[in-house]
């Protein structure tokens, strides 16, 4: 299909009940394919759930759910390739579980457990790992913006094939690190995806408060590069708009800034109360109408690639997965507490020798 | 054998020049190595480090940036992930500020937040300092600010000898490293420097000047007003022992349990704003683990705790005759 930076209207695919435009078999996907991408969808909100229920329950100290945001994640994170970097923020999961992060590793990053790949060091919004190439996102927003654009340059100094996504929300594009990432992107023609999720809200405050533009990705203009605005909720189109961007930048034509417009139903986080906020009857319009789940489903339907036998088994799968997934993380280990000396640096310097040595003392060990 | 002889080969240096010598060596040595900042190319730097190396290296690795410090330093912070390893300049370190979040977020902390996954070796280098009629926002010494954020190495040369030595260490340490260079003298200091690569390593001090009534321990620029002040206490007959610490993250505790123990008189000399300065924390040190030792106060001397001021900086910076004084507080305590 034809992918056209700067719409007015977001780029899409499917309609809202699942009838597919005329783009739809340009796209090359197979019907293993479409169904490969239905369970990733189906999958990343059955770990989102639990994900949540574990906050609830006290379990887990903080959560930002991406429910309602998963076709974003899902369709942004399939073109990519094993050796292409990711860095997310604290909503990023799905991406990352496409990516190859395990579930019962992200469990276990909610938990604070040894099988986290960051060892409990971080409040729970994502781990990272090197064999996968996915950064460890800090909680300061938008700074993986400026980090992303600087793999990227790397990535054209050394001649590879590569390119890099960073995701980010609508709040983040008012952060410096967002103008100044994008500048340094289009200078340097990086091969980047600069990936907004524009859910609408920054924790509390709406777009049209956040920013004096229309779109985010119109502001691609000003930076000399093209942006594309695609519907969020549609997974198809998410994945035609991100692969022709990184097919791009892999050719060397440089960076893109891609905008999902998609909307979240839960609240910032598992901190916020979204309820004073959120106009009456907005979340159930999107819930309803919207949901990027339901509207591949009905595609599929439509294509008779799916009934209610085949959503029944497949629900049942990713609830036994998950539940696996879970039981995996929890029967891995607390970091023990002499951990928390290792890898402020690579070795310990003299000062945390000191450091160490009181803190087996008090532990009782060597 | 001519390669040899070459190598051995001395060159009286500035420190300017000691340090385009690291980085050229450096970057002989590894393609990783590459260079970012504002005017660090065709221009060779406001204060010429870089001069004719992008000439030498090409603009893949010799990279003018637009003018944004956060970017410079959060783009050496991707190069450093992807496994290159950046060299950033930041013209004058007061205008690292931009760059602070960058480097206490993202640089000093991707070790510990990736249990060990990732990390960033990569080096800022900056002019610090006052003495050049910089002014206010030209010739600040915010160590402390680099010193008390944990994931983060901070080095200051005192001459170019050791400011080549210690640059190829913080080029090839596998942490972050703030590579501070005393502005003051850049150019009026000169000592050999010897050609090739070599590594003065990180977190040892040196001992200066050898003495047995008074350490003066310090850093930098300040090294050299210890030694005048060294020099103007010697006609009364007390010998200063000057301790030039170099590496201020890890500092060489060492060193200093050995020259307190010799000595039992303390002065503390830095250039920044005594309040919170990183001389606290070596008077700190000094008073938890060597009090016995001592046999007058910790003096520090440091500059006033204001902003740095331009038309009154010979007033505000230390000077030989503040750290006399604070030899003869110590001593005739």
């Amino acid at each position: 299909m034809t992918v056209t930076p700067f719409t007015d209207t977001p780029i899409k695919v499917l309609e809202y009940d699942g009838t597919p435009g005329p783009d739809v078999d340009s796209l090359g996907l197979s019907k293993d394919e479409f169904l490969s991408i239905y369970r990733w969808l189906v999958y990343a909100r059955a770990v989102d759930d639990r994900g949540y229920i574990l906050v609830r329950q006290g379990r887990s100290g903080f959560y930002a759910q991406i429910a309602g945001q998963e076709a974003s994640q899902i369709g942004s994170a399939l073109p990519l390739e094993r050796t292409d970097y990711l860095f997310g923020d604290h909503r990023s999961q799905g991406s990352m579980l496409v990516k190859g992060l395990r579930a019962a590793e992200w469990f276990a990053h909610q938990l604070g457990r040894m099988l986290d790949p960051s060892k409990g060091r971080l409040m729970p919004h994502g781990p990272g790992r090197k064999d996968l190439r996915i950064v460890p996102p800090s909680s300061t927003v938008g700074n993986q913006i400026t980090e992303a654009v600087g793999t990227a340059m790397a990535q054209k100094i050394k001649k590879t094939k590569e390119m890099t996504i960073c995701y980010f929300g609508d709040g983040a594009t008012s952060e410096g690190d967002f103008h100044v990432g994008m500048n340094f992107a289009a200078v340097y023609g990086s091969p980047i995806i600069l990936f907004c999720q524009n859910n609408q809200y920054a924790i509390s405050v709406r777009l049209d408060e956040q920013t004096h533009t229309k779109t985010i990705a119109e502001k691609a203009k000003a930076y000399g590069m093209e942006g594309y605005l695609v519907d969020g909720n549609d997974v198809l189109a998410v994945y035609a708009v991100t692969k022709h961007c990184a097919d791009k930048a892999r050719r060397g034509d440089g960076p893109s800034l891609i905008e999902a417009y998609t909307y979240r139903y839960g609240p910032h986080s598992s901190a916020d109360d979204d309820t004073r906020y959120r106009p009456k009857g907005e979340l159930e319009m999107w819930r309803n109408e919207r949901d990027p789940i339901t509207r591949f489903r009905r595609f599929l339907e439509k294509r008779k690639l799916w009934d209610d036998a085949k959503e029944q088994k497949l629900q049942a799968e990713c609830k036994a997965e998950v539940a696996a997934a879970l039981e995996e993380a929890e029967k891995s280990p607390a970091p023990e507490p002499i951990t928390v000396l290792d890898d402020a640096y690579e070795k310990l310097t003299p000062q945390l020798e000191w450091e160490r040595k009181e803190l087996a003392a008090e532990l009782g060990i060597n | 054998m001519a390669t040899a002889q070459a190598e051995k080969k001395q060159t009286t240096s500035t420190m300017v020049q000691a340090v385009r010598s690291a980085l050229i060596d450096e970057m002989s040595r590894d393609e990783d190595v590459v260079l970012l900042g504002e005017d660090i190319g065709i221009r060779g730097g406001v204060f010429l480090v870089t001069e004719g190396l992008i000439d030498q290296f090409g603009k893949d690795r010799v990279i003018d940036t637009p003018l944004a410090e956060l970017g410079i330093i959060g783009a050496a912070v991707g190069m450093s992930l992807y496994g290159l390893k950046p060299v950033a300049e930041i013209q004058f370190i007061d205008f690292l500020f931009p760059g602070f979040d960058m480097l206490v977020s993202e640089a000093a902390k991707m070790r510990y937040r990736s249990a060990g996954e990732f990390a960033c070796p990569m080096v800022v280098r900056s002019p610090y300092g006052g003495g050049v009629r910089g002014g206010g926002y030209h010739s600040q010494s915010p160590e402390a600010y680099f010193v008390s954020t944990p994931g983060l190495k901070v080095v200051a040369p005192s001459n170019p000898y050791d400011a080549k030595g210690l640059l190829i260490a913080s080029i090839r340490d596998p942490d972050p490293v703030v590579f501070m260079e005393p502005k003051k003298i850049y150019r009026a200091v000169k000592n050999e420097v010897p050609e090739g690569a070599y590594e003065v390593p990180l977190g040892k001090a040196a001992v200066t000047r050898e003495g047995k009534h008074v350490s003066l321990i310090s850093f930098g620029a300040m090294v050299h007003v210890g030694l005048e002040a060294a020099e103007l206490v010697k006609k009364d007959g007390v010998e200063v022992e000057v301790i030039d610490l170099r590496t201020l993250q890890p500092y060489d505790m060492d060193a200093i349990a050995k020259t307190v123990a010799k000595t039992g008189h303390v002065v503390l000399l830095q250039e920044a704003p005594t309040i919170g300065g990183f001389m606290g924390e070596i008077a700190a040190h000094i008073a938890e683990h060597h009090i016995g030792y001592l046999e007058g106060p910790l003096v520090r001397v440091g500059g006033w705790d204001t902003p740095f001021p331009y038309a009154l900086e010979k007033a505000y910076m230390p000077n030989a005759e503040r750290v006399k004084r604070a030899i003869q507080k110590t001593l005739n305590y």
